[in-house]
């Protein structure tokens, strides 16, 4: 009698008779001959076969060998071959699950700090369900593109890490990133799928919604989101929080001082009267004066009427700066906490500012930087939205500049905040699209760095509003050079045939992507986010919209392809600077040529790489070993950066990067590193952002350690010794130490049990 | 930073609290190391600093 079977994935269970029947009965209807008790009887010879073999438990391969001679020593050959090809596709296909199932235990079980896998983006928690979940995902997709999506060379590719596809999990359902133009989104109002969301009336709701539509979008596109035009956008909600909030303190004024209930009837006929909207700063005078004159004609005292009017100026004015930090203090907050996007992140969200001259506009600037400057709850330093600060001559670049003093304090809040960055908006590269008076002009970033303003599909929209990138795959550069073994030449052919082969693979992802219907975007398309996405019909396809985004080839480890090729690096010699541009150039060229060629947006990309960075350099230590200044690292340097371990100056660095901004048209950024104490001379920091101005770097950041105790709140550098209360990492502190610190400083966090 | 939410009257407190180290990876912050891949890490070590 059997009692026990082992099957395939080693699991042991109880032997049952009826589960071979099934099986035996499916093989002999599959051959058009099963009978009813027919596959029992087979069933009970197979399992005498069994018996006679006289091994308990037994395993399920045995189980299919017997079932297999039952059925030929009943003459059913046939069905015999039908069982035994059944069998072997299933076999075929756990074995090709296998990997995906180890997968799925790894991310089920390992803590995210021990497994790397799990660590492939740093945003999400992968020891939380929702963050599993989307890791579980992301596995399960990741293996059916490889098997399913693509061409034979390109998965060959991918797989073997000449290439890699970035968001490959995504690769069938959607596209990278855009930028989202937030006046358009709010004129009339929007939705984001369940009821509909007015049009914001004061500063306060412009941030909550602006939150929302980044939150919104992010669950459409894989990717992060940026609001190219922030402080233009709220400054429409300054404007309105101002305007009802002076209508409303010139009527308590009124009320208070002419011992009335209800002035607001003659505010509004004052108003209507004298033609004006209050707006702050801008004309302050004449529409004080004019509304002055107004109340005075409806037989308001004159002194009254003065003293009321610039009251509710004054006040007004106070308010709408509270409304204003408030509204940027939550959107900072919301979008630090939320973990809206697929439940386990907070979104990848960055804001562009700094060019809007407008009394609204500045003050919203002066707002977020604050905020910024402020932190969370704890003082901690906000991770998101990314901050970028444009910077432009004439605005606000120099001392004369309307917003120098805003790029000042950016400068101030980003040497203790690591944000903003900066974007230049008088590189060459970028200058050329900048009109005055048009900010969809101004080239706009997402924080990562993507880039999207040239547009060869259509050269009468070159503009960041409205568009991002969708999608990208970056090739190996380091080991194309390895194998080239020193050969100039033949590193440039298979440079060639590696582009075409990545060119055709975003043509294949696109040709996914551009099948798609405005229902699988209910917000980026539904609402009209993506540039004329407001023009299509409901069972149109996404392609020719699509087409003003970029699809863009990336690159890795520059500094150790020219060490392969030849020897040294681009920072080591201004001979290994010419060769290394003469090699982005030519991938540069070939983008420029396919764009050509095609009539869609190519672009070079420095790619950002962030799980990328060791993935290749694993696989080529494997096969070539360890090959100094190439693969004796556990990284390859990013992009075109010098490598990070180099010595070089800050302004040598800017000035060697810089070049390479011009050619990577979809996306670039330089940093420099500071020490902690530099980064609290200003000076020292502005002149680092001025060399980035003037060595024309298209997006700069500046980095520098934040650190933070969050026993005492201290943010600043700290070595091993915390330097406001003297303790030591993991270490304790008596609760009568923390009292005598918080009365010193007031910002010590309040750590359960103190008080 | 998860603060337990127990009533302690007399535990000093800060054990086994390290410092929050917040870096740039790849264009976004990161407020603890914890979560960065391996290649990352070893690239952040090898930093050098430029002025």
């Amino acid at each position: 009698m059997i009692k026990l079977l082992y099957k395939r994935d080693g699991r042991l269970v109880e032997f049952c008779p009826d589960t071979l029947y099934c099986s035996l009965s499916c093989a002999l209807q599959a051959a058009d001959c099963h009978t009813p008790g027919l596959a029992q009887s087979i069933g009970e010879k197979a399992i005498q076969l069994l018996t006679q073999q006289q091994t308990e438990p037994v395993q399920a391969a045995q189980v299919h060998k017997a079932a297999y001679q039952a059925l030929v020593d009943a003459g059913y050959t046939d069905a015999a071959e039908k069982f035994d090809a059944w069998r072997r596709q299933r076999t075929g296909a756990r074995q090709a699950d296998s990997p995906l199932m180890q997968a799925i235990h790894e991310i089920t079980y390992v803590d995210a700090r021990l497994s790397d896998m799990k660590r492939d983006n740093a945003n999400i928690d992968g020891n939380t369900a929702m963050g599993s979940m989307l890791q579980i995902g992301t596995a399960g997709a990741k293996a059916y593109n490889a098997a399913h999506m693509l061409r034979p060379e390109q998965a060959k590719a991918h797989q073997n890490g000449d290439i890699h596809i970035h968001d490959f999990d995504f690769y069938a359902l959607t596209t990278t990133c855009c930028q989202i133009d937030l006046i358009r989104l709010f004129e009339g109002g929007f939705s984001t799928g369940h009821g509909y969301l007015r049009e914001p009336a004061s500063i306060g709701s412009y941030a909550a919604l602006a939150a929302i539509a980044i939150q919104s979008n992010q669950n459409d596109q894989h990717g992060g989101q940026s609001i190219p035009n922030f402080d233009y956008a709220m400054a429409k909600g300054v404007a309105k929080t101002f305007a009802r909030l002076y209508k409303r303190h010139l009527s308590q004024v009124l009320e208070d001082l002419l011992e009335q209930e209800n002035c607001q009837p003659l505010v509004e006929q004052a108003l209507a009267q004298a033609a004006v909207s209050p707006r702050l700063e801008t004309d302050a005078q004449q529409v004080d004066e004019a509304l002055c004159q107004a109340l005075c004609n409806q037989q308001v005292d004159a002194s009254i009427a003065a003293k009321a009017v610039k009251a509710a100026r004054r006040r007004a004015t106070q308010q709408t700066e509270r409304d204003t930090y408030q509204a940027m203090e939550g959107f900072i907050h919301n979008l630090n906490t939320m973990h809206s996007r697929a439940g386990a992140q907070t979104p990848f969200s960055s804001i562009n500012y700094g060019t809007d001259t407008s009394p609204e506009g500045r003050l919203a600037i002066r707002m977020v930087l604050l905020a910024q400057d402020a932190g969370l709850g704890h003082g901690e330093t906000p991770i998101f939205p990314i901050h970028i600060f444009k910077v432009k001559d004439g605005v606000n670049y120099n001392p004369e500049d309307p917003n120098y003093d805003l790029f000042q304090l950016s400068m101030k809040v980003s040497a203790k905040r690591l944000f903003p960055n900066y974007v230049f908006l008088d590189a060459p590269f970028n200058l050329q699209y900048y009109r005055p008076g048009h900010p969809e002009t101004e080239v706009a970033t997402m924080g990562c760095r993507t880039r999207v303003m040239g547009n060869t599909f259509d050269p009468s929209r070159e503009i960041s509003y409205s568009r991002g990138n969708l999608s990208f795959t970056s090739i190996n550069l380091p080991r194309l050079a390895l194998k080239a073994k020193g050969d100039e030449a033949s590193f440039f052919l298979a440079l060639d045939s590696m582009m075409e082969l990545v060119s055709q693979q975003l043509l294949d992802r696109f040709e996914i992507q551009a099948r798609k219907r405005v229902y699988n975007y209910p917000f980026l398309m539904g609402q009209g986010v993506w540039l004329d996405s407001d023009q299509l019909g409901p069972d149109d396809e996404l392609r020719e919209v699509l087409r003003h985004g970029t699809l863009s080839i990336g690159f890795i480890g520059l500094a150790e392809t020219l060490t392969a090729l030849y020897g040294h690096h681009h920072g080591e010699s201004e001979e290994m600077q010419q060769k290394g541009l003469a090699l982005v150039q030519y991938m540069r060229d070939f983008c420029d040529r396919k764009s050509q060629e095609y009539q869609m947006n190519f672009s070079l990309l420095a790619t950002p790489a962030e799980g990328l960075a060791g993935r290749f350099t694993r696989m080529d230590q494997k096969e070539f070993g360890s090959v100094p200044g190439v693969t004796d690292r556990e990284y390859y340097t990013n992009s075109f950066h010098i490598p990070v371990w180099f010595p070089i100056s800050a302004y040598e660095k800017i000035q060697k990067e810089a070049p390479y901004h011009a050619l990577t048209n979809a996306g670039h950024i330089s940093y420099v590193e500071l020490d902690g104490d530099t980064a609290q001379n200003l000076e020292a920091f502005e002149s680092v952002v001025r060399c980035m101005h003037d060595s024309g770097i298209g997006y700069g950041s500046i980095n520098h350690p934040v650190d933070r105790d969050p026993v005492c709140g201290y943010v600043g550098v700290i070595g091993d010794v915390c330097p406001r209360c003297g303790r030591r990492s993991g270490e304790a502190l008596s609760p009568e130490k923390i009292e005598e610190l918080r009365k010193k400083y007031p910002r010590v966090p309040s750590l359960c049990g103190c008080r | 930073m998860n603060q337990s939410k127990k009533s302690q009257k007399n535990v000093n407190l800060g054990k086994d609290i390290p410092f929050e180290r917040i870096r740039r990876i790849t264009g976004y912050l990161v407020g603890t190391m914890d979560k960065w891949n391996d290649a990352k890490r070893a690239e952040e070590r090898d930093r050098v600093k430029h002025l």
